[in-house]
């Protein structure tokens, strides 16, 4: 293998993944960061601008409203997803009957394309028609405003992210967990380990690593929320329900402001990865102490 | 060198490469239509045209550019149209991103104001050489010409004429005692009637479609919009003005006396449709293009057409009926670069223009753009009654529609104010302010 060992060689193989690396990732972070310092409508020559674009963003109350229900959405996320996915991982574990059944169940939502997802919903949240106000009406409940009000739509859209995410990342525990070693696990209950003890000190350290890769992979889907929220309200009323990503492809779009729109992307992505290193950073000094 | 050094450098020219390639993608890269005069296209030559536009099956739902196309096509054996099409939006993005790439279709249904930016970089054809040659310019009104014509081409036709206004339900309103509104008084009061009855006076929402209020944008027209627009857009006269605050104030009133529905906002535009067609509301806020599903429903016969409401505070003349061309079919000028392709494409344009087109489109319960006389079938009673109120004897067309006027990004803020009001998100004057905003960014 000395001939694979030879540096230059190593570096000519890498140069194929460096290429499609720069074509497809670098390169269009690169021209956004690059747009997002210019003036442009999409047609004309773009002019530069200094750092307007992030001065107007930053003064827009509607960015500020996607921000936080990017945060509802992210919080739901870390609260009720990832614990709730790891619940049902155990649950599933254990001999139940038709368990195979249950798991294709759970996971089928994560094979719906997310435009379906909102499609779905919509029939079920619509303040107006939807199923769950329908049978609120018929037992003289309140029905609220799921989606389409102030208060509850980015409630709403976080659930519809967690039912449509729910399977993938159970999936992903329910691996983890069929990955651990059944002598230790059988060790701790002989000493005396009981059910809540044993998940909690013997099977969640053990999956940390399954954990990390779940917590990184959902964190990062928060900062891509857009399909959902563009079926359910259309990011309305009023912006009040957009997300980064809905309100970024908005202003691109829609608006066309391509500048601010290239700048509002450029925040979603150091959003992304300034929490996403957070977290490996946090999960990893964890691991190591 | 040190390895970390070598990574850095490694990076940096990466990076450097990177910025190269993206600062040549922002160069201008237009190029100018073919000049001289129109060439004729030899019989035995065959050409192929696409054509893009902005619905999505085009044969189901714009079924007048289908046949014109299918006509078209039997006039000239020789030439083939490939028609293709996409909901607005996606339509709207798609040539925005091929107008940047210089990838445009040879013909394309756009934004006038995209239009305009395309003009300028020379990447559209000038149809006014191909009308005049044919003698068809006459065939359009004088102002739809100039309306289309920017640093002195005509970029564009209009792909048939846009009229708005309120379908409402003769049988909700004899049936809750109620006559036709006229006035903003009386719709105000037909409110306030079916409301208490529980019944959705106008029929409307914004999702995925928040240009969906026609109809306040033409009551824009009520308050001054013509007199003020330039100054709007030279920034002499502002948005949040006593005259447009009357209108605001007016949305404001028919959202407190329940006259939308409680889930606009997540209502898209083919619900509002059939929440009219299928008579759950008394009213739809839309215009012509409606008179096709509104036909084929169990409505047809009670369906009546109103311009829209008269102001006692308004300004001006108010019966505004609002019949403007709408967004134009373009010409790839890369692709009349071909004599072939130009040739073709004068044949289209000269097509469209005449009076087999005109009577295509209104086959089909779409109103032309031209001045042709037109025979309206028996069949499209719905079309022959929004016709007869829309060019009613003592009505008058405003410019243009307002959010038509102004640059993309102002004219989706007008959007936003007038269903931030409608959906209570916006009182008045934030609403308006909102739109002032726009109006300085885009300064």
């Amino acid at each position: 293998m000395t001939w694979l060992s030879s540096r230059w060689k190593i570096a000519v193989m890498v140069i194929p993944a460096l290429l499609l690396f720069s074509v497809f990732i670098a390169y269009p972070v690169v021209y956004s960061l690059v747009f997002s310092f210019t003036r442009f409508n999409g047609f004309e020559s773009p002019a530069f601008n200094g750092g307007a674009n992030y001065a107007t963003l930053f003064a827009d109350k509607f960015f500020w409203r996607s921000l936080g229900n990017t945060a509802v959405i992210f919080a739901v996320t870390l609260v009720v997803l990832i614990p709730l996915a790891f619940g049902l991982a155990l649950l599933m574990q254990r001999r139940i009957p038709a368990a195979g059944a249950l798991r294709s169940l759970v996971f089928a939502p994560a094979i719906i394309a997310p435009i379906l997802s909102g499609l779905i919903w919509i029939f079920i949240l619509d303040p107006h028609v939807g199923l769950l106000n329908r049978i609120l009406g018929q037992l003289r409940l309140p029905e609220p405003e799921w989606i389409g009000g102030n208060t509850l739509t980015p409630f709403s859209v976080s659930w519809v992210y967690v039912w449509s995410q729910l399977g993938f990342a159970m999936t992903i525990f329910y691996a983890g967990l069929q990955l651990l070693p059944a002598e230790i696990l059988e060790a701790s209950e002989i000493d005396g380990a009981n059910g809540v003890k044993r998940v909690w000190y013997v099977v969640v350290p053990m999956i940390r690593e399954t954990f990390i890769i779940i917590t990184v992979l959902m964190i990062t889907g928060v900062f891509k929320v857009f399909e959902i929220v563009l079926v359910l309200t259309g990011g309305g009323p009023v912006h009040a329900s957009e997300t980064l990503v809905s309100y970024t492809y908005f202003i691109t779009f829609s608006s066309q402001r391509y500048g601010l729109g290239m700048a509002g992307a450029v925040i979603v992505t150091v959003l992304g990865m300034i929490v996403g290193l957070a977290y490996l950073i946090v999960a990893r000094r964890r691991q190591l102490a | 060198m040190t390895h970390t050094a070598r990574v850095m450098r490694v990076g940096a020219l990466t990076a450097a490469f990177a910025v190269l390639v993206a600062l040549a993608g922002c160069s201008s890269n237009g190029s100018g239509p073919s000049s001289g005069s129109i060439p004729t296209l030899d019989p035995k030559t065959k050409v192929t045209l696409t054509f893009d536009i902005q619905t999505a099956d085009p044969k189901t739902n714009s079924p007048q550019v289908y046949a014109a196309v299918k006509e078209f096509e039997k006039e000239n054996p020789n030439i083939t149209v490939k028609l293709t099409g996409e909901p607005t939006d996606t339509h709207t993005q798609k040539m925005q991103l091929a107008g940047q790439t210089d990838t445009l279709p040879d013909m394309f249904w756009i934004l006038d104001s995209d239009a305009r930016q395309l003009n300028k970089a020379g990447k559209l054809v000038n149809v006014k050489p191909i009308l005049d040659a044919a003698n068809l310019t006459s065939r359009y009104p004088a102002t739809t010409v100039k309306g289309f014509t920017d640093d002195g081409k005509t970029y564009g036709q209009p792909s048939s004429q846009l009229v708005t206004g309120i379908w409402y339900n003769k049988k909700i309103l004899a049936d809750n005692g109620l006559k036709a509104p006229v006035t903003f008084d009386d719709l105000l009061n037909v409110v306030k009637v079916l409301h208490a009855k529980g019944i959705t006076t106008i029929s409307n929402g914004s999702n995925q479609a928040s240009f969906a209020c026609w109809s306040f944008l033409r009551d824009l027209s009520n308050f001054g919009w013509d007199q003020k627009v330039n100054g709007l857009l030279t920034g002499t006269t502002k948005y949040n003005n006593p005259d447009f605050k009357k209108l605001y104030e007016h949305i404001d009133q028919l959202r407190k006396a329940g006259a939308f529905a409680d889930n606009v906002a997540t209502t898209t535009y083919d619900q509002i449709v059939s929440r009219f067609t299928s008579g759950q509301a008394a009213m739809v806020d839309g215009g012509l293009w409606m008179a096709a599903p509104i036909q084929a429903s169990s409505i047809a016969s009670d369906a009546g057409f109103w311009i829209g409401p008269e102001f006692s505070d308004g300004v001006g003349d108010q019966k505004v009926s609002m019949s403007v061309p709408a967004a134009p079919w373009a010409y790839s000028a890369k692709s009349a670069k071909d004599p072939n392709k130009y040739a073709a494409i004068a044949k289209w344009v000269e097509f469209w223009a005449g009076q087999a087109a005109a009577q295509t489109q209104v086959d089909g319960a779409l109103p032309p753009s031209t001045t042709w006389n037109v025979k309206i079938p028996e069949s499209q009673s719905v079309f022959k009654t929004g016709l007869a109120a829309a060019f009613a004897p003592g009505t008058h067309a405003p410019a243009n529609q307002p959010d038509l006027m102004v640059p993309t990004a102002v004219g989706t803020a007008m959007y936003d104010s007038i269903y931030g009001v409608i959906e209570g998100q916006f009182t008045p004057d934030e609403a308006m302010d909102h739109v002032q905003q726009a109006l300085d960014q885009a300064q």
